[in-house]
């Protein structure tokens, strides 16, 4: 009898001290909550190519952008190529957490950009967990500079359109990559035997040296690289990017060596002339500042 | 004799684990503003557990789930201040008795001590917890840069209300 009763009174206080110490395990316990992954890269821009970014609701973001001369053109006497340096100048707006459209200008043949982005879905953890991030992308792009072929063009002429699927995953804390199929339109090419959609495929990524400081890289596939026949004949190359991306505050400051100088999408990503392998390399930033106008 | 001991045992356990309170609905609200720049957040979805019998008091949160009023800033604060990726959760495990919480604050992956004026106070069913407390950023390895060490604030008030409900496991 005592001994079942001390057997009894050992799983009693056995019991009890399970429940105690089980207690802070209720915290833990229960569903997960959804997580949306955040920051998967700093900017809504990666170097020229979109990231799945966008800047918030109410969020106003401008973004200046300089793309300098090349280092084999009188490097010195043009100043470091900032003397002819092209410009972009972007400014857009958060409508949601999750939609962005903005207007951008261009001074290589002056181009003229209007563009909308939404984030269809978001790379989340936890109860509804996914796996990636998917943006959509699209731009129309309006050529402002003259024709000098003598003939009388429409308006319709002068438009081109990017439309792409940004898709996303933040692989770390660290790393982050992009894949991004996308299509070019254009509604004019130099001549009939030329395709007026190329294909497209963007691969970048970021690493993050530490909080504020990350390295970037893109290259864009393309399906077309020579327009024209005979004495139109032009070659384009593919656009390749290295950067250094540095965040203060309100500030993205994204520093970086590519051979590209336009930066309205159809023509950095369709129709780039300079060929890295030739040392066609050019100096370039983009910097971001966001104003909160609607809280 | 056997028969009432039985019966002693499963009346004394029903009752250990009736002794226990919890929420998974929690509001924490956090202020680190300075004149300069309003700097505040909140989450509904706070864990809280209470254990009558013991008076043993845990409170956990995903940083995560702190709503900030700009994105740019809820960004910042789980990206570059507290790391929420390396230290997801922040949690208190302590005992609460006679007005006082005192245990074990963990955040940014770092604990501290702390014991700090508290309410606990039965309305109804419910056992209501609330507490407002000031900690120092430094305390737990937050770092500040210089270019913005004048728009935050060097601490933050903590306040957490919590209305726990009699649970049975």
């Amino acid at each position: 009898m005592v001994r079942l009763y001390s057997l009894l009174l050992f799983s009693l206080s056995l019991l009890t001290s399970s429940a105690q110490e089980g207690l802070f395990d209720l915290l833990d316990e229960g569903p997960e909550p959804t997580q949306y992954t955040y920051a998967t890269f700093k900017g809504s821009k990666l170097l020229n190519g979109q990231t799945n970014e966008t800047p918030g609701k109410g969020v106003l973001q401008y973004i200046i952008s300089h793309r300098f001369g090349s280092f084999t053109d009188e490097y010195l006497y043009n100043f470091f190529g900032l003397d002819n340096a092209h410009i972009r100048m972007q400014l857009d707006y958060g409508i949601s957490d999750r939609l962005n459209i903005g207007i951008g200008r261009s001074s290589v043949l002056k181009t003229s950009d209007a563009f909308v982005k939404y984030r269809a879905l978001r790379q989340s953890t936890g109860e509804t967990a996914f796996p990636f991030s998917l943006t959509l992308y699209s731009s129309l792009n309006y050529r402002g500079a003259r024709y000098t072929d003598g003939i009388a063009h429409n308006a319709s002429d002068r438009l081109s359109y990017h439309h792409q699927a940004v898709l996303a995953r933040k692989m770390n804390q660290n790393l982050s990559l992009i894949a991004a199929p996308s299509i070019v339109h254009w509604n004019l090419v130099p001549s009939p035997e030329d395709p007026n959609d190329t294909y497209h495929l963007m691969l970048g990524g970021r690493y993050k040296l530490t909080k504020r400081i990350a390295l970037t890289g893109e290259y864009a596939f393309s399906s077309n690289h020579l327009y024209g026949t005979g004495a139109t004949e032009e070659r384009f190359y593919s656009p390749l990017s290295i950067g250094v991306d540095i965040e203060t505050g309100g500030h993205v400051f994204q520093f970086h060596l590519s051979n590209t100088r336009a930066m309205s999408d159809p023509l950095w990503m369709a129709r780039n002339p300079y060929n890295a392998a030739n040392g066609s390399l050019f100096l370039g930033f983009n910097i971001s500042r966001v104003f909160n106008v609607n809280q | 004799m056997k028969k009432i001991l039985i019966a002693a045992l499963f009346a004394s356990s029903t009752i250990a684990s009736a002794q226990q309170y919890l929420t998974r609905e929690a509001r924490l609200d956090f202020d680190a503003g300075s004149p300069l720049e309003d700097i505040s957040a909140f989450t509904q979805s706070g864990s809280a557990v209470y254990d009558a019998g013991s008076g043993k008091i845990g409170v956990q949160v995903l940083m995560t789930s702190f709503q900030f009023k700009r994105a740019l800033m809820q960004e910042h604060f789980n990206e570059n201040y507290v790391e929420s990726e390396k230290f997801p959760k922040a949690s208190f495990k302590g005992t609460y008795s006679q007005g006082k919480v005192k245990g074990a604050l963990t955040i940014h992956g770092i604990s501290q001590e702390l014991s700090v004026p508290a309410t606990l106070v039965q309305e109804e069913k419910n056992l209501v917890l609330s507490t407002k407390f000031e900690i120092v950023l430094a305390d737990y390895s937050v770092k500040i840069p210089k270019a913005v060490a004048n728009k935050i604030s060097k601490t933050a008030v903590i306040q957490v209300h919590a209305i726990l409900k009699e649970t049975s496991r």
